[in-house]
């Protein structure tokens, strides 16, 4: 599915991101032992420090922790594209992770607003998430 | 009354040339240490400690004491708190000689950055290696210092109505003061009108919004009050200090974007200088970027959170102001020489050495910030001792 010509290259850690993207679900590490969710990779939980974690599914819906537009481009995915918001999400299973909005029709982006995951696709065939206001 | 209180006090301070000074960064650091013994008046054998820490390039490290020919060091260490560094150095520096570690502690900073032919963003863009999540924040657009510390300007002005016309406001003040810096990098006079009209590089951060990317070296001395006071130099006490430091830890439950661990070492800073807030006659605030003094203000408590954008109106903080701050014209428009340019500044103006620019000094707030409101330190300075 993946080719030299993509982003992202999904190593043995990071592969059931990936898949998850790849099948349209925002899957993330969580603690077996304190029920905490992480995001990025971890071997051991942020807030006990078990290493019993697991991949599971998550709901793919939060609010906006902050936002902000980029101007000036930084990777190939930005050109043509300028402006591109990018965003810390409060994911519901209290995580903060880092990612884009991308347009909607659901007015301006602001703090505290609602969104949920949607997917795009590297030129290599891996999707990864990116979030659009509900 | 504390007994660092007044213990220990800066006696030398060496600055070199600042901007696009085509040096390596050890050279410049090395130049740095000469020009601060020669302003304190000491000789290169008397320096027995020495506290180092480098910016973004490589070549400031441990090294430094065999290139710069030092036999006779009772401290020496590598440091890196970022921004809180600097801060940090004069910290240790000052518990050392305090208690006879050593008698004079050199701290030193020095980054080259610039490259001839190369444009400033590129010294300071994202560096990402090849781990997919790391790829990720490329491919989203997470373009460094300026994008995280956008994303945390969005989120004051979102929750507090902070407006960009108040960002701008700081840096006006600051172009004030550095129009009466003969070292600063930028001294023409700026309006808001330009404010507005300079082009965005991660919205709400204008170019103006931004520090300014330097090359150069800053090197400080600490020695013991009792030394100080018969070297050449005014010696500039400090007066109280402390450090703090938070970790975003990706959980939701940490709003580390409006609340720095400025916050929680006030307090401590000013309870060690016997001092209250509202004692502080002048303020020298890490300014990577105007929001941040923006927040610093709020977490040190000169006002209350979320009202830092109003406190800098109507030119609270420029020449002939109520607060001023950063009197050098800061990172925003002297130089960016990370904690070492409020340190400097601050140094300069307890040595009533401002000239035009001088501010009354009785007790000096010095912050750094290091990483996205991560690592803090702060110094309380003054003329006089407690």
């Amino acid at each position: 599915m993946t080719s030299d010509e993509g982003w992202i290259h999904p190593n043995e850690e990071t592969q059931p991101f990936f898949d998850g993207a790849n099948e349209g679900v925002l899957r993330l590490q969580r603690c077996n032992k304190c029920d905490t969710w992480m995001y990025p990779f971890k071997r051991r939980c942020q807030h006990c420090g078990s290493s019993d974690l697991t991949w599971q599914d998550a709901s793919g819906t939060g609010t906006i922790y902050t936002h902000a537009k980029l101007h000036r481009q930084h990777h190939p995915r930005h050109e043509g594209k300028l402006p591109v918001v990018i965003a810390w999400i409060d994911l519901d299973e209290g995580v903060r992770m880092p990612s884009n909005l991308v347009a909607s029709d659901s007015g301006e982006p602001r703090a505290g607003k609602s969104v949920r995951v949607t997917f795009e696709t590297d030129p290599g065939g891996n999707a990864f998430p990116v979030f659009e206001l509900v | 009354m504390h007994p660092m209180n007044s213990a220990t006090a800066v006696c030398g301070l060496g600055i070199t040339d600042m901007g696009r000074v085509y040096r390596s960064a050890q050279e410049l650091a090395i130049e740095a240490v000469y020009l601060a013994l020669e302003d304190a008046g000491l000789a290169k054998n008397e320096l027995d400690g020495l506290l180092i820490n480098s910016g973004i390039t490589p070549g400031v490290d441990l090294q430094l004491h065999s290139a710069l020919g030092l036999q006779e060091l009772n401290v020496l260490t590598f440091m890196q708190g970022f921004g809180s560094s600097a801060g940090q150095m004069l910290e240790y520096a000052a518990m050392a000689v305090h208690n006879g570690l050593a008698n004079y502690v050199c701290c030193v900073f020095a980054d080259s950055p610039l490259k001839e032919n190369k444009r400033t963003g590129a010294a300071y863009s994202n560096r990402l290696g090849t781990n997919p999540i790391a790829a990720l924040m490329g491919i989203y657009g997470f373009a460094g210092a300026n994008a995280m510390f956008a994303l945390a300007a969005q989120r004051h002005m979102d929750l507090y109505g902070t407006t960009q016309e108040q960002l701008g406001q700081v840096a006006v003040s600051q172009r004030q003061w550095a129009h009466m810096n003969e070292r600063a990098t930028k001294r023409d006079p700026l309006d808001m009108e330009t404010y507005h009209e300079s082009p965005w590089v991660v919205e709400p951060f204008h170019v103006l919004d931004c520090c300014l990317v330097t090359n150069g070296g800053v090197a400080v001395i600490v020695t013991t009050a009792d030394r100080a006071k018969d070297l050449q130099q005014p010696p500039v006490y400090l007066r109280g200090f402390a450090q703090g430091h938070n970790h975003d830890t990706g959980f939701t439950n940490v709003d580390a974007l409006v609340r720095g661990p400025g916050e929680k070492i006030a307090a401590k800073a000013l309870h060690m200088a016997d001092a209250k807030i509202d004692d502080i006659t002048q303020c020298q605030l890490y300014d990577c970027y105007t929001y941040t003094v923006i927040e610093t203000l709020e977490d040190y408590g000169f006002c209350a959170k979320g009202e830092g954008g109003a406190f800098v109106e109507g030119g609270r903080l420029g020449p002939g102001g109520s607060l001023p701050t950063n009197t050098g014209g800061g990172s925003l428009s002297s130089y960016y020489m990370w904690g070492m340019t409020p340190v400097s500044e601050g140094i300069i103006q307890g040595r009533a050495q401002g000239g035009e620019r001088q501010a009354p000094n009785d007790l000096i707030l010095v912050t750094g910030n290091g990483g996205i409101l991560n690592y803090q330190a702060a110094l309380v300075l003054s003329p006089t001792p407690a």
